[in-house]
């Protein structure tokens, strides 16, 4: 898994790191992830990271050898049952990563990411892939962080506690219907009452993995 | 005058004579112990500097990670050395050496109490010693041999190269496959290759029969067991030649006993001649070039770096003797032979934390090396090195070599003038109220920047004018301004770069102020008279590095975990490192490190800092 940027630029770059996830569930359980890894105001160190041949010991990929692993877990992805239109957009002037796909089930969903990441990452992940992030009966989602999220945001160090501060973890859920209550006191309803958004920065994630998880109950069908 | 009196004359002449230097009143005794393959010693003279320094302060320094397993653990809690059984009127010496199948480390000291030393070294276990009075105590890792009163304590590991060798030689001796191939990332338990077969060599009397059932050891059984044997036979080795047969470093090398008569705090040694000769990374030369590793053995012979270290109010100094042979002397004296280059002083800001300047003359060095090394390469009857002589050969006549070096001269200066916020584009996500609906903005943010410039002394300032301007027509990245020129986003892609070609100098530069404010050098605020007289009168090389303001800045993590152990080492302590250099002469090059410090730390704690840095500085592989 070193060579999956994600991983390890949330190690390397502890600072200063935008991430948005931003699911959209469909009444039939089916709907869209989309996940936005924002480092642009990191770029100088996150150049001068890939510059290195290697850092704390270990090997630094190339941009090169990083795309390729990206896209070997795009194309593992793709190839999950329920799992389709997975898509990646790489962009190394800014350091902005989009990944979206499409799934069938949240069930899908998750299982799709939690086998490919252990095929990519020779099962280095499994362990807290095991744990399951969404859960959807129709009418409320319960959601959390994923573990193999919340664990890269535990190793961040806290060498720079300004800089963290200023990085921040945006956490949306859009629906077909209007959200009747959720239960996170740092979650906004959008004026259309069809979203539900949470942020917290970094910082503060770091102490507490549970910021962001949220329980939204949506009005009757 | 009657013979008493003569004689009592001459034990006042003879005391006096040799009062001057306390070293020489020690016997020597501990250095006696440190093998001939030793490479480089630390030796502290005066170690009872180092009464007060607790064990648990001194098994944390890196020159003590080798052998500090089993005094890690407890049994130094509380504990100084002098509870540690030591005896202060012998030297300390740590060494690190290695021969080219073999590294080893350790240290040698004096025992005044036996008793208290294994309260110490209390996981050591007595093994059984053939020599008479010498008493050898062993652990997992380490040999602590005790002879009268002294000892060394001693690490000996096989270098991994070896190990494979004579594993791969016995292994594939006795009929087995190639064993690597059945191993994926994660080999499982059955694929795991069993020996075949095993045939006793009893010829082979370096290593034993193998215990137990041989036929059934696998590879990475065999590879221990060869690890082993390999460090056993090396341990006896050392243990004959330093107790039966006398052979030691001291009196091998009559360059490190002149050392140790210094009237020093501490001595240094380094070999550079066996430090090459024994570098894993010539193996080519050595099996493929046999003829030019030999020219280079002889034109590295006599290498040595001797240095003293000095312990003065608030400030230790390092001084340092670097002997050449008469080949590689003649090469570096016309390399150094360059006046000092007064225009850089005026671009070294006074308040810059760290600073260097170098003074070569490239030219004279280049001649000298052609008139050397050409003969040597050309005696070589290979191919490659053949085709490479005729290049060389070619280009020294077809080259203009004076439009080359006024153009880079060689001499050069540098800077570190701290960290500034400098202005970059970043995006960021916006939402909008009504749906969360996502979009991107470009913004301004700040960065940290290390500014740093670099500066060139160079004669032709139409070339590097021409090069600029062609760069200009090719890319709009490139832009001439009065004084300087920019090449935008040339560092890291995100900041620009500044050129400033003053017609004597060249300078690379990220700082925007020197670029815009100070082209023509900083004025008032360059650096003041004293330090410019210090820096221009200090042979080929000055370097002035405020460690607060620098080393503690430094950001370790890009480093190798190596080197970043130096920066570390030094990280959190106040004070200045200096280094000056004499004039270069055929024989030796004279430098000096001093460490200046404030505070109220013991000088044995700033002692055994630099100590530190400077063994790992001289224990990394050249």
């Amino acid at each position: 898994m070193k060579y999956l940027l994600l991983f390890l630029l949330f190690g390397l770059v502890s600072s200063c790191i935008e991430i948005s996830d931003d699911l959209t569930l469909n009444n039939d359980g089916s709907g869209t992830l989309r996940y936005k890894i924002n480092l642009s105001a990191s770029k100088i160190k996150v150049n001068s990271i890939l510059a290195l041949d290697s850092l704390e010991g270990k090997p630094v990929p190339s941009k090169t050898q990083i795309s390729a692993k990206i896209n070997e877990f795009v194309r593992l992805l793709d190839a999950q049952v329920g799992i389709s239109n997975v898509l990646i957009e790489e962009n190394y002037t800014d350091y902005i990563f989009k990944f979206s796909c499409d799934f069938t089930s949240v069930r899908n969903l998750q299982d799709g990411i939690k086998l490919s990441l252990a095929q990519i990452s020779n099962d280095k992940y499994s362990t807290s892939a095991e744990q399951f992030w969404l859960s959807w009966d129709g009418n409320t989602l319960v959601r959390t962080i994923p573990a193999y999220v919340t664990q890269q945001i535990k190793n961040y160090k806290l060498d720079n506690e300004e800089s963290l501060k200023e990085g921040v973890y945006t956490s949306i859920a859009r629906f077909e219907r209007p959200v009747s209550t959720f239960e996170n006191k740092l979650g906004t309803l959008s004026k259309n009452q069809m979203a539900v958004m949470v942020r917290t920065n970094t910082f503060d994630l770091k102490s507490n993995q549970h910021l962001l998880d949220n329980t939204i109950v949506l009005t009757p069908r | 005058m009657n013979i008493s009196i003569k004689c009592t004359l001459l034990f006042v002449v003879v005391q006096l004579a040799t009062a001057n230097s306390w070293a020489q009143l020690k016997a020597i005794q501990s250095e006696r112990l440190l093998p001939k393959d030793a490479v480089t010693v630390f030796s502290i003279n005066n170690i009872s500097l180092l009464q007060k320094i607790s064990m648990d302060d001194l098994v944390n320094y890196e020159f003590m990670s080798e052998v500090h397993q089993e005094l890690f653990d407890g049994s130094t809690s509380g504990k100084t050395l002098k509870d540690a059984g030591l005896d202060f009127n012998q030297r300390l010496n740590l060494f690190y050496g290695k021969t080219f199948t073999h590294e080893l480390t350790g240290f040698t000291f004096g025992v005044s109490d036996k008793a208290a030393l294994f309260e110490v070294f209390d996981d050591f276990q007595v093994l059984q010693s053939s020599i008479p009075g010498l008493e050898i105590y062993g652990t997992f890792f380490n040999n602590l041999l005790i002879k009268d009163n002294k000892a060394i304590l001693i690490r000996i590991e096989p270098t991994m190269d070896y190990i494979d060798e004579v594993t791969d030689s016995i292994w594939y001796a006795r009929g087995n496959e190639m064993p690597f191939e059945f191993f994926d990332e994660a080999p499982q338990e059955d694929q795991i290759l069993n020996e075949q077969t095993y045939e006793d060599n009893s010829n082979n009397n370096v290593f034993p029969e193998a215990t137990e059932n041989p036929a059934i050891k696998n590879y990475y059984e065999l590879r221990d067991s060869v690890q082993v044997v390999l460090q056993q036979t090396e341990l006896t080795r050392v243990i004959n030649e330093l107790f039966l047969k006398g052979i030691n470093l001291y009196d091998s090398d009559p360059r490190f006993a002149a050392q140790l008569t210094h009237n020093a705090e501490g001595a240094f040694y380094l070999d550079n001649a066996r430090n090459l000769d024994k570098s894993q990374g010539l193996w080519y030369f050595q099996t493929v070039l046999p003829t030019l590793y030999k020219d280079l053995q002889e034109l590295y012979a006599g290498n040595v770096i001797l240095g003293d270290l000095f312990l003065r109010d608030n400030q230790v100094d390092f001084e340092v003797e670097a002997l050449y042979g008469p080949a590689l002397g003649s090469i570096y004296a016309q390399m150094n032979d360059a006046n000092f280059d007064k225009n850089v002083l005026a671009y070294i800001p006074a308040s810059s934390p760290a600073y260097f300047t170098y003074n070569i003359n490239l030219q004279q060095a280049y001649e000298q090396a052609y008139k050397i090394l050409l003969p040597l390469l050309s005696d070589e009857k290979n191919a490659q090195i053949a085709m490479n002589v005729l290049t060389l050969e070619l280009l020294n006549e077809f080259v203009n070599k004076d439009a080359l070096f006024d153009t880079y001269k060689g001499s050069m200066f540098g800077t570190f003038n701290g960290v500034k916020k400098i202005k970059t584009k970043k995006i960021i996500f916006d939402y909008d109220e009504e749906t969360f609906a996502y979009q991107e903005r470009e913004t301004e943010a700040d960065a940290d920047m290390p500014v740093f410039t670099l500066g060139f002394s160079t004669a032709r300032k139409d070339i590097p004018e021409m090069v600029l301007k062609h760069l200009a027509r090719l890319t709009s990245r490139v832009q001439r301004f009065e004084n300087y020129w920019r090449i935008d986003n040339a560092i890291l892609d995100a900041a620009p770069l500044y050129i400033l070609n003053t017609g004597k100098l060249l300078i690379f530069t990220n700082d925007e102020d020197l670029a815009r404010n100070h082209s023509a050098g900083y004025g008032a605020q360059a650096l003041g008279k004293k330090q410019s007289k210090t820096a221009s009168k200090s042979g080929f090389m000055y370097g002035s590095v405020d460690i607060t303001e620098t080393l503690g800045r430094f950001p370790t993590e890009v480093l190798t975990p190596r080197n970043a152990e130096i920066i570390s080492s030094l990280k959190g302590k106040s004070g200045r490192l200096e280094l000056t250099s004499s004039e270069t002469t055929e024989a030796h090059t004279t430098f000096k490190l001093s460490y200046s410090y404030t505070g109220a730390e013991s000088t044995g704690k700033h002692l055994l800092d630099l100590v530190n840095s400077l063994y790992l500085i001289y224990t990394l592989n050249p």
